[in-house]
């Protein structure tokens, strides 16, 4: 018995469509502001590491 | 009728009338103004010149350890075949320091010897701190010390649990047993001493620490009651813990397979040198604080008579054992057995095995003389000298016969490094920090208990009221 | 939890929150949260319990958050991994690389002459584990230590990666257009090239080099081996005229005697075998060989002799024409031209009071005829290694062989090489995988020789002192990344590679290839096919390449007898001999253990393998015999000065049991100048050997001096003796028959625990000391096989080396010639074992198939395992030892192995990633485990098969059998910690007569 009588669709409803202004539109990826100014940059390159390459030619004995 | 043969009414033998356990006259007001004026004086250039010193050494030790942290333990040390040195030498050595202040605190209280009254309170308190130091090494000695805590059984969701069987984990609750125990036993007979700190002094700020410290101490009948009972029961637990603790640090020696460690006499023998490494710490510190603190009429000559013939029965116990040591040695024809006794005495280290044997059997027997145990001088040179030689018996223990022990082509020389010798020296810096501050915070007798034995508190049944 | 933002970081550096205010976020989203229930509700005062006002402004959700995030982050702070890295399966796999599935590839390696054919396991397209190749008749699947560690010089740091011309990085292109540039010009003047390479064992590079020869008339080519011993082929071309490559046959030999000769130390994995198959004895009555050695140093045969006298090495070729005397005057025939008139008949002095000794050897090699043996020590003067081949030509030995081989040069022929480059003889120079920089004993000369030659290049494997000297550096392909072939008595070896280039390297084969188009000549482009081209023509028919590939190798059927012995070259030798004199110090000059000439110094594996006999790593001391330590006041680790006609060296000297009197003893191939891991280790000895290849290994009139000072030895084992104790046991054929277990009695033991019951499986070892030669090649197999980590030589010197399997070497007797035993030490996988019970926080324990079992990741490193274990065979790592490894060193691990942190206790596990590679094999294929199926790494890698895995619990096992033996017996069983190792009794087959190695003859 609530003070005011719920209408369950209409909440979901206005959640749905509230949801993402609520939960932070940054969680949701949805912050147009962009604040941060884009996506960061990807961490520096590791030193490239030696290519191993299968030999020539080569016959294996057994796998 | 002399007036301090306060126990009994009617005629004592001269030879039954104890001597006194103070010097002069001592009341129960004279006592609080000794003791308990003392930490709301200031502490003088002296003092502050100690502290230094001390905190140098414990903030050496602790970079040391970082530096070990950072490192590992290749920083020290440590080898193979010698895996534990120095980090469990001064682990042993602390924990034996403390049971000087348990037995003084717990056992002679149950035996009812009214001499502890006057020097349990700091005898405890040097326990207290030697624990503390000695619980460091547990810590900083594994290989990967960010991952301790795994020595105590937490639940977890591995389904895993410790394993009890190893005397290492015996040794956690051991240990942990004795502080909490020691504290508790501690911080509870200082409660009606700090109750009548807090209503002495004057400032407001000393008031509130010793009203949240008395816990609401008010002297009442009731109160005293509990207090006797808790004190009691206490006493009684700790009591326990003066011979199952260093036992159970034996223990890590005993049941191993290492010749020279598996002996059914380390028990015993650890404990009576736990008590005997105790008790010369207790006398050079309390022979300094006498000194001080003008406490020379409560802690007297008697009280370091005392404690003196206690060290020297120690010291026999220890050559006992050493004797008992060589006899099993011979006696087991084993040859590991023998090979470990005989290195002890013409090995590498043999010099240890000597100075050992002087610092701790020979050299104490000075003691039978009572102008020794009168003495300054001697007191403190064979306190020191006991220290030293209780150091270098666990170094003798766990390096000596580690280092040589069944296959030769293990056999290997330990050297240490100076990060050994920082951290030892962090620990005595951290020791006696925590003694110097005691010192100026706490009051160090505990006058309750003291007051307990003057002349004036025993009830006389119709005796004469002359002093 | 909310949802990784942005900001978070990417996905492969996992972070939590850095900042509180990360987590909190924007005030917006605060006021969102707290409008959770009921948007724009306030919250209401829950505090009221205690009578509290409730805190303004901070609400009990914002509260809570602050704490987790608080704990999480001191948490994650405290969990952050160090060395995490991405990882990402392929997307377009090479064809050959299955992840988790290892690849073998046949191969062989060159080391001097020798020739190992191996097996070469690749993991990810790597190569991580070198053993034998087990189709090779010869080798059976065994090869020595040097090979097995040489897997880590593929991935060598210090490897050139790319040429380089005058000390900058130039393309290939630009090199050898100079290198051509150079030829061409001098084959356009007709001035000569001179072209160093090593020994030439490759049939293919032989033809290769005689198309460069065609091409390029004037080259003058010498094949340089330091360590292959000059005296050796000296000998050779006198007794034989030519140089012969020689070959035991252990398997034919009753009766063997050394002259210095150290043919068991690893180097001759075949003569390892034959060895172990002779020695490893079921029953007293088994027909068991002898072995006789008369040496100056300890070597490791010399331990293994049945019989063993130290003399001069000088004095060896003298004492063996006298045994030729003897043999003679028994009637054995001798070559047409033998002249032994120099030589006085006779005992010979140095065996006086021992003279049944002396008739108990020509007894023995009279009685045994064709099936004796004589073996001359590579280094040994050129007169012992002619009475050798005397005395095998009078025997008609059956158990040697040898086959016509490329000849070596000598340091004569090097010292002339000097004197032409001095004199401006040559127009070019090429140095090909040799160092004669650094192994001309002349070192000085060299350079300035050099500098006068106007090209010089440079073909090897990393910059070494001679590629100092040179101005055109190519950087060579490892052998791990090349094609070649070689002969061995048993087959034709190829070589092929097992991984595709790391680096811009190429063939040094390559490179000369394209030296003969440039000078005009046909040749391919790739050695590849010159090789292919070669082997086509000859393969026997219905071989084809890809199956000799396959196999590594193909079989022949080798008449490889020796060539007829040139009696005529004898009067000259023995006078040599006879007038041979022990006089002063001798040095002895011999390749060291763990670097052979110098070339492995870089090596640290090897560096730190300790030398079988002294237990040192790296470090090169000056062995000096108990007797004149004794007289000269030396002690262990005290530097002397070492000085020889000139050169001296200041460097540490150990004394040495066994050693003969007046005999010292130094390695080669230490002190280099180059190499990050080699820099600076030990001392260069080769400054004092001679120019006399008669005798330039063994050089008398050295002086040796006290110099002050003491070197902390990183030595693995600084204590000699067993002190009485039951630890190795050794019998004479005479108490293996009649008295097996000696004295000993097997202990009761009494337990009041219930012995653990093993329900499928129950892992078992046995190692028979009869067979275990001390090589060590177990402990490197295992050190390659599972990662231990190489720790360095102050670490060492502290005693906190890390191998898992050790070789405990111990002298019994007298020092001055001492009985010698060797036994492998590696955790005994106890049943009731001590480790187990003292870990507080279970970190050990034992598997339900019988192994003691270590989990890195729960150990916390309090070490008390590592005291109460008996044996010594748990390894702590004290420190980082493997934190600074980056790739490509990192590309050796084996990744079914974990690389253990610092903290960590860690041992043996009898490889049980191997165990359970297979039960997971057998188990798919719903079969038993067969019966040697599982091979521990030390298992495979001991050549005389030393070392038997297997299941205790199967009746018909190999290590069942061998458990009931009746020389067998357990370490330290007195203590009941039931290892799961028997070890068997070694045994000793002196004559039955007295004269036995123990306090046997020596100087005093």
């Amino acid at each position: 018995m609530a003070a005011v009588d719920r209408k369950p669709v209409l909440d979901r409803l206005a959640a749905l469509v509230a949801g993402p202004f609520l939960l932070g539109r940054r969680a949701l990826n949805l912050d147009w502001a962009q604040a941060e100014g884009g996506p960061p940059k990807p961490p520096p390159a590791a030193p490239a590491p030696i290519a191993i390459t299968p030999p020539p030619h080569a016959i294996k004995r057994r796998g | 009728m002399r007036a301090d043969a306060a126990n009994l009414p009617g005629d004592i033998p001269e030879g039954l009338i104890e001597p006194s356990l103070t010097v002069g006259k001592v009341t129960p007001g004279s006592l609080d103004d000794q003791v308990l004026a003392f930490p709301e004086t200031r502490p003088p250039k002296q003092w502050y010149i100690g502290l230094a010193i001390t905190l140098t050494a414990l903030f050496t030790g602790l970079g040391f350890i970082g530096y070990t942290f950072f490192t590992g333990i290749g920083a020290w040390g440590n080898n193979s075949p010698v895996f534990w040195a120095f980090d469990i030498i001064n682990f042993v050595f602390w924990v034996g320091i403390g049971h000087a202040g348990t037995l003084i605190s717990a056992i002679l209280f149950l035996f009812r010897k009214r001499w502890r009254n006057a020097i349990a309170r700091f005898a405890e308190a040097m326990t207290i701190f030697a624990v503390m130091c000695a619980v460091i090494f547990p810590l900083i000695h594994v290989g990967r010390p960010w991952l301790a805590f795994w020595l105590f059984p937490y639940p977890n969701q591995r389904a895993l649990w410790t394993n009890f069987r190893s005397p290492l984990l015996w040794d956690v609750f051991a240990v942990n047993t004795y502080f909490s125990v020691s504290l508790m036993f501690w911080y509870l007979g200082l409660i009606p001493d700090i109750a009548s700190m807090r209503d002495r002094t004057t400032s407001r700020l000393r008031r509130t620490i010793y009203t949240v410290l008395a816990l609401g101490w008010r002297g009442a009948a009731s109160h005293w009651q509990h207090y006797e009972k808790a004190y009691l029961l206490l006493a009684g637990l700790a009591t326990g813990l003066v011979l199952s603790v260093h036992s159970v640090v034996s223990f890590d020696f005993a049941t191993s397979v290492v010749p020279g460690w598996h002996m059914t006499i380390f028990p015993p023998y650890f404990v009576a040198g736990a008590i005997f490494a105790g008790f010369a710490m207790v006398v050079m510190v309390l022979v300094v604080v006498r000194e001080t603190m003008q406490l020379k009429n409560l802690i007297t000559m008697r009280h370091l008579d005392v404690m003196n013939k206690v060290i020297l029965a120690m010291s026999c116990i220890m050559g006992y054992s050493y004797m008992m040591e060589g006899f099993t040695a011979w006696y087991s024809m084993n040859e590991y057995l023998h090979h470990g006794f005989m290195n002890i005495i013409t090995g590498t280290y043999g010099w240890a095995g000597w100075l050992t044997i002087s610092c701790n059997i020979l050299i104490p027997q000075i003691l039978w003389f009572k102008k020794a145990r009168a003495s300054y001088f001697w007191m403190i040179f064979i306190a020191i000298g006991v220290t030293i030689g209780m150091w270098f018996e666990r170094f003798v223990i766990i390096v000596i016969s580690l280092h040589q022990d069944y296959l030769p082509s293990a056999w290997r020389v330990y050297r240490p490094t100076m990060t050994d010798f920082g951290i030892l020296l962090g620990t005595f810096g951290l020791f006696f920090t925590l003694v110097l501050i005691f010192a100026r915070v706490l009051p160090v007798i505990a006058t309750t208990e003291v007051k307990a034995i003057l002349p004036d508190a025993q009830p006389h049944h119709g005796d004469d009221h002359h002093a | 939890m909310k949802t990784r933002l942005p900001e978070h970081g990417p996905v492969e550096t996992p972070r939590f929150w850095r900042t509180l205010d990360e987590r909190i976020e924007t005030p917006e989203a605060q006021r969102a949260a707290q409008d959770e229930f009921l948007p724009g509700a306030v919250p209401g005062p829950f505090d009221d319990v205690h009578g509290l006002p409730p805190q303004s402004g901070f609400s009990r959700r914002d509260f809570l958050g602050l704490v987790s995030a608080t704990a999480a982050l001191a948490a994650t702070v405290a969990c952050d991994r160090k060395g995490q890295g991405t990882v990402v399966p392929y997307t377009r796999r090479p064809v050959e690389i299955v992840p988790g599935v290892a690849n073998y590839y046949a191969s062989a390696f060159q080391e001097g002459r020798r020739v190992y054919p191996v097996l070469v396991k690749t993991r990810e397209g790597r190569p991580i584990h070198i053993t034998g190749n087990d189709e090779h008749p010869g080798v059976k699947g065994k090869t020595s230590p040097r090979a097995m560690a040489d897997v880590l010089r593929l991935y060598d740091p210090d490897r050139l990666r790319a040429p380089k011309a005058e000390g900058r990085t130039v393309g290939w292109a630009e090199a050898e257009s100079r290198l051509h540039g150079a030829l061409v010009a001098a084959k356009a003047a007709g001035r000569p090239v001179l072209l160093i390479s090593g020994a030439v064992a490759s049939p293919t590079r032989k033809a290769l080099l005689a198309d460069l020869k065609a091409a390029l008339p004037a080259l003058e080519h010498l094949a340089f081996e330091p360590a292959a011993g000059d005296a050796a082929e000296e000998a050779a071309q006198a007794s034989f005229g030519q140089s012969v490559d020689l070959q035991p046959r252990l398997a034919k030999a009753k009766v063997i005697l050394s002259l210095g000769a150290d043919f068991l130390n690893g180097e001759d994995p075949e003569a390892l075998g034959a060895w172990g198959a002779k020695r490893r004895l079921k029953n007293a009555k088994d027909e068991i060989n002898r072995l006789w050695v008369l040496e100056g140093p300890l070597t490791l045969t010399g331990t293994n002799a049945d019989v063993r006298v130290p003399v001069s090495p000088s004095r060896l070729g003298a004492m063996a024409y006298a045994l030729a005397k003897e043999l003679a005057a028994k009637g054995v025939a001798v070559p047409a031209g033998t002249d032994l008139s120099s030589i006085s008949a006779g005992v010979p002095a140095e065996l006086g009071e021992t003279s049944k000794l002396w008739s108990n050897l020509v007894k023995d090699l009279h009685r045994a005829g064709r099936n004796a043996v004589v073996l001359c020590g590579a280094q040994m003067p050129v007169e012992a290694h002619q009475a050798a081949h005397l005395l095998n030509a009078m025997l008609g030995s059956e158990a040697i062989s040898g086959r016509a081989a490329e000849p070596l040069a000598t340091v004569r022929d090097l010292d002339a090489a000097v004197q032409g480059m001095a004199a401006g003889r040559y127009a070019a120079a090429i140095f090909w995988d040799v160092n004669p920089a650094f192994a001309f004993p002349r070192a000085s000369a060299w350079k300035e020789a050099v500098a006068k030659v106007p090209f010089r290049a440079w073909i090897g494997l990393m910059e070494d002192e001679t590629a100092a000297q040179c101005q055109v550096l190519l950087p060579e392909n490892h052998w791990l990344e090349s094609w070649g072939d070689f002969t061995t008595g048993s087959a034709e070896v190829l070589q092929q590679p097992t991984i595709g280039t790391l680096y811009d390297t190429r063939h040094g084969e390559e490179v000369l290839l394209g030296v003969i188009r440039a000078l005009g000549g046909h040749a391919p482009a790739s050695y590849h096919a010159y090789l292919q081209g070669r082997w086509q023509k000859s393969l026997p028919l219905g071989t084809s390449f890809e199956q000799a590939l396959h196999d590594g190798l193909v079989k022949i059927e080798s008449k490889a007898a020796l060539p007829a012995f040139r009696g005529a070259s004898v009067a000259a030798a023995a006078r040599r001999a006879a007038g041979s004199k022990a006089e002063g110090l001798e040095l002895v000059l011999f390749p060291g253990f763990a670097t052979h000439d110098g070339r492995h110094a870089n090596n640290s594996w090897l560096q730190e393998t300790p030398d079988p006999i002294t237990k040192m790593t790296w470090d090169n001391p000056v062995s000096v015999s108990v007797q004149d330590a004794k007289a000269l006041g030396i002690q262990e680790g005290d530097f002397v000065t070492l000085s020889l006609e000139g050169a001296t060296l200041r460097l540490p000297a150990i004394l040495q049991p066994g050693q003969a009197k007046g005999v010292l003893a130094l390695a080669l191939g230490y002190g280099r100048s180059t190499g990050g891991v080699a820099k600076g280790v030990g001392a260069n000895a080769y400054p004092l050997m001679g120019l006399d290849p008669a005798s330039a290994n063994v050089r008398p009139g050295a002086r040796l001096a006290k110099a002050g000072g003491k070197k902390d030895l990183s030595r693995t084992q600084s204590h000699h003796r067993m002190e009485g104790r039951d630890i190795v046991r050794s019998l004479t054929m005479d108490e293996f028959a009649h008295n097996p277990q000696g004295h000993h009695h097997k202990p009761e033991l009494v337990s009041l625990y219930e012995d653990q019951t093993f329900p499928d499986h129950k892992w078992g070892m046995v190692i028979d000391l009869a067979a275990c030669v001390g090589c060590s090649a177990c402990v490197v197999a295992c050190q390659s096989e599972n990662n231990v980590p190489v720790v360095g030589p102050e670490q060492v010197a502290r005693g906190r080396e890390m191998h898992w399997i050790r070789i405990d070497r111990y002298y019994e007797g007298e020092l001055e010639n001492p009985k010698v035993v060797h036994q492998p030490m590696l955790c005994q996988h106890c049943d009731s074992a001590p480790c187990e019970n003292v870990c507080p926080v279970n970190a050990t324990s034992h598997s339900p198939d019988g192994l003691n079992q270590m989990a890195y990741n729960r150990c916390v490193g309090t070490r008390y395992c590592g005291n109460n274990c008996p044996y010594k065979v748990r390894r702590f790592n004290f420190l980082e030892y493997t934190a600074y490894k980056t790739e490509p060193e990192t590309l050796v691990n084996n990744p079914e192995v974990t690389v253990r942190p610092r903290g960590v206790m860690e041992k043996c596990s009898f490889c049980v990633q191997r165990i359970n590679d297979v039960k997971i094999r057998a188990k798919g294929e719903a079969r038993a485990i067969l019966d040697g199926e599982i091979t521990t790494a030390c298992m495979a890698g001991c050549p005389s098969d030393a070392i038997v895995f297997g299941d205790l619990k199967d009746p018909k096992s190999k290590v069942a059998q061998l458990v009931a033996a009746s020389r067998a017996y357990r370490v330290l069983e007195e203590l009941g910690a039931k290892p799961a190792i028997t070890y068997l009794a070694d045994l000793k087959n002196p004559p039955p007569n007295g004269a036995s190695s123990e306090g046997g003859p020596h100087a005093s």
